[in-house]
């Protein structure tokens, strides 16, 4: 038996202390990469904007090997608390082998920003003489562990783990993994037999299957008691939201625009706001839509155009607004608007509370003033996408956020990290759901005798998901405690969106790959999977925009 | 009225079980389990009676290890008000079970005991009628419908060709059949609230019970797979193997 292998099966692990060192080790090449990467960027001691656009490849570039430096500290850190809470066990060590060696060799070797860019220290400035001195022992030690060995040796518990709500022990504790078993169960038996013919048939999900979600207390998660809500923590929210992603994506962003509504109101509303909006939507009685986007504004929000013109007591709306997902059934929409016209910046913009009559397929918008178009999409379905049009659209001027013009964009601003970490979560959920039906058709489909799992380019694949799965939850777990310990945490947030986003495409990619021709056919929901996947790095920051936000806070030098 | 509800810790029905390579038993190592659905069952029929105002008070009861307390957490995340959990790591069998039962109830005094009819690991569906019979309390199994009434209990029982319905004075004994009832998931907020309910914790000789096996497991194996047919070329042969191989024309 090679060292990895008999290391692997022994309890007592010298594991930790490797990561750690491997840890602080990437820590100073990426204290390195930061200082190169700042004389590229910076005119004058200052960030400059056409410099940063310029160089856009080793900025973003930057930010993706921050995100993997943070996943190893991550690593390392769960591996310490799993050790001190006596629950790492056999598969958790393996998992942490295998992701930490890749993403360590991938650090040194090039790290896929998207499936046709790759970053190399050479493109953040890094000389070969410096990164070689950052591969210490450790290192090298930690990227040897994963080899075929280990990963046949993961393969094998994975396989045994089948049925197992996560692969690995979470870390999370018992209320929460009693959370997380009752969503399941939920999401299991209502879901599960009917998410792939509600695709299919673009249906909207069942008003019964949202009545239950609300009793069950989905929407009221993280909004505070006083106000209706259980006062529960984000990491609450996340697995929440993993479980319904992994049943289906749509019936896991039904929370989102609650989530997002409960923040702007929380955050920016007046006491009587919070008083009547928050009840109803912690109790699901009220389901909200975020209306930000336009046609010509997507990630460049101040160039927003919609206006409304206050007129006695109420706003008049105009203007077109895009993507909004899941209009026609929701009764109040978070509306990002121009207040001030005169202000062409993030200054001018407002957030209107607005109201509206709940459609139909026939009647979409029973109101007045707004009108609006499906976009048909190729998945992340069961809501329903729109275009609107406002032409007088009508809002009780009592329905200003915080009751304050110009404060839109910095209201929004804060609902952000809140979002990410419930957007990663998703991605967690639709990954997680990719892994289990790759694992599954891996076992039955039968190829020159065998079960296709005993083929390593076909365990590798689900060893490889079973490992970023588990980073990916740790960054994101890591970034809901930030934000619940009232730390800023948008860095956090921002990484663990970028990353579960790829590993969510990643895994839904492959999982089809293994299904082969059949993936590739309608009906096997694999390929519902790889639609919904796709949406993770567009929406809630696409990919690009993400690496950039998290490049220029870390470069800025003020954090 | 005060009911008793036995939960048992079992391998997940979703679950595909596999042999141990020593055919000791099933490997459970890494295994997700559940509470056995036919226990969901009997807890949902208790709450009922709860809400319905014919109950007062519900206490869940396991055997087994230290993480069935969570199957008990799950039973009062549901609603069930405490728990007792009766710790034993080895396995136990139905009489075993039945006789730590009659020693809760000779100490909790409930009016009502409601168990599911076997739980899905090993099927025995025994206990229920061995703690009638260690009561000597009159029983109810594989209930379809249970009516409670004053001071006695209709169960509708799922038999051979059709349906009985049995009139029990209480205190009674009922076992849960399937269509009993849909159990409810429990909620997030009843989650949280779940965590502050009390779970007794006993061992098997508070209630001078023996759990040593009385039964010895002589080996246990997968199902044979099916074998794979043959073709036949003509009605005539066809007739011929039917006559003569398989003897059944």
């Amino acid at each position: 038996m090679t060292q990895a292998a008999s290391r692997a099966a022994g309890a007592d692990t010298d594991l930790l202390p490797l990561l750690i060192e491997a840890s602080d080790s990437v820590q100073a090449l990426l204290a390195e990469a930061a200082a190169s990467v700042r004389l590229k960027v910076t005119e004058g001691g200052k960030l400059s904007s056409a410099a940063l656009e310029r160089e856009q490849h080793a900025a973003h570039g930057y930010a993706w090997l921050a995100t993997y430096v943070e996943s190893v500290r991550q690593l390392a850190a769960y591996t310490g608390r799993m050790i001190e809470a006596n629950r790492f066990g056999e598969i958790e060590e393996l998992l942490v082998r295998v992701g930490a060696g890749e993403y360590l060799a991938q650090i040194f070797g090039g790290i896929p920003m998207s499936q046709g860019e790759m970053l190399r220290l050479a493109d953040l400035g890094v000389t070969e003489q410096k990164a070689t001195a950052r591969m210490t022992p450790a290192v090298k030690e930690l990227i040897a562990g994963n080899n075929a060995v280990t990963r046949a040796a993961l393969a094998k518990l994975i396989a045994k783990a089948q049925g197992s709500l996560t692969i690995g022990d979470a870390g999370l504790d018992e209320t929460l993994d009693a959370m997380r078993a009752e969503m399941h169960r939920f999401a299991e038996s209502e879901v599960v037999p009917h998410a792939h013919e509600w695709h299919l048939k673009n249906e909207y999900i069942p008003m019964e299957i949202i009545s239950k979600m609300a009793e069950l207390g989905v929407f009221g998660l993280t909004i505070p008691e006083e106000y209706g809500g259980l006062g529960l923590g984000k990491e609450s929210m996340v697995l929440v939201s993993e479980e319904l992603s992994r049943a289906w994506i749509g019936v896991g962003s039904l929370g989102t625009r609650s989530e997002i509504a409960a923040e702007l109101i929380l955050g920016g509303g007046t006491d009587e706001q919070k008083q009547q909006w928050l009840p109803k939507i912690a109790s699901g009685e009220i389901l909200p839509t975020a209306v930000f986007t336009e046609p010509n504004t997507g990630s460049d929000l101040a160039s927003l155009k919609t206006r409304a013109e206050k007129n006695g007591d109420v706003y008049k709306v105009y203007g077109n607004k895009t993507w909004i997902t899941h209009p026609v059934r929701a009764d109040l929409m978070t509306l990002l608007c121009r207040t001030k016209p005169e202000e062409k910046g993030y200054q001018g913009l407002s957030i209107l509370l607005a109201e509206k009559p709940r459609g139909d397929n026939e009647n979409p918008f029973p109101a007045e003033g707004m009108t609006g178009g499906e976009i048909e999409v190729i998945g992340y379905r069961g809501m329903k996408e729109f275009e609107i049009g406002f032409d007088g659209f009508e809002v009780k001027a009592e329905n200003l956020l915080g009751g304050v013009e110009g404060n839109g964009f910095k209201q929004l601003m804060q609902t952000f990290e809140a979002a990410r970490i419930q957007t990663a979560a998703r991605a967690i959920g639709v990954a997680q759901c990719a892994m289990e039906l790759g694992l599954r058709y891996a076992h039955e489909r039968i190829q020159f005798g065998k079960p296709l799992y005993s083929f390593p380019r076909v365990s590798d694949k689900i060893v490889s998901m079973a490992a970023e799965i588990l980073i990916a939850r740790q960054l994101t777990y890591h970034a809901a405690r930030e934000k619940d310990s009232g730390r800023r945490c948008d860095l956090e947030a921002g990484m663990a969106k970028l990353l579960a986003a790829r590993i969510a495409w990643a895994s839904a990619d492959n999982a089809l790959q293994i299904h082969g021709g059949n993936g590739f056919a309608m009906e096997y929901p694999v390929s519902r999977v790889l639609a919904d996947a796709r949406i993770l790095s567009i929406f809630e920051g696409a990919a690009e925009i993400q690496a950039q936000v998290i490049a220029r806070r870390l470069l800025d030098g003020t954090n | 009225m005060k009911v008793l509800v036995a939960v048992k810790r079992v391998i997940d029905f979703n679950v595909k079980a596999r042999v141990k390579p020593d055919g000791s038993g099933i490997d459970l190592a890494n295994v997700k389990m559940s509470m056995n659905p036919f226990d969901e069952i009997a807890v949902e029929e208790a709450i009922r009676m709860k809400e319905a105002g014919k109950a007062t008070e519900i206490v869940a009861v396991s055997v087994g290890p230290q993480q069935a307390s969570e199957t008990i957490r799950t039973a009062l995340a549901m609603g069930a008000d405490r728990g007792i959990l009766v710790k034993n790591d080895g396995p136990v069998e139905p009489l075993a079970v039945a006789k730590i039962l009659k020693g809760i109830v000779d100490a909790e005094k409930p009016n009502l005991v409601i168990l599911g009819k076997q739980a899905i690991d090993d099927d025995s569906n025994q206990t229920g009628q061995m703690l009638a019979a260690l009561l000597n309390w009159p029983q109810g199994t594989f209930a379809s419908k249970v009516a409670m009434e004053a001071d006695s209990v209709s169960v509708t029982r799922e038999i051979d060709g059709g349906l009985q319905t049995v009139k029990l004075k209480l205190p009674a004994i009922v076992t849960t059949d399937l269509r009993l009832n849909e159990p409810r998931y429990a909620s997030l907020p009843n989650i949280m609230k779940a965590k502050k309910k009390p779970i007794d914790e006993k061992t098997p000789a508070d209630y001078g019970v023996d759990v040593a096996p009385r039964l010895k497991v002589v080996k246990t194996a997968e199902p044979a797979g099916r074998k794979a047919g043959v073709k036949v070329d003509s009605v005539a042969a066809l007739v011929d193997k039917l006559k003569n191989e398989a003897g059944v024309i």
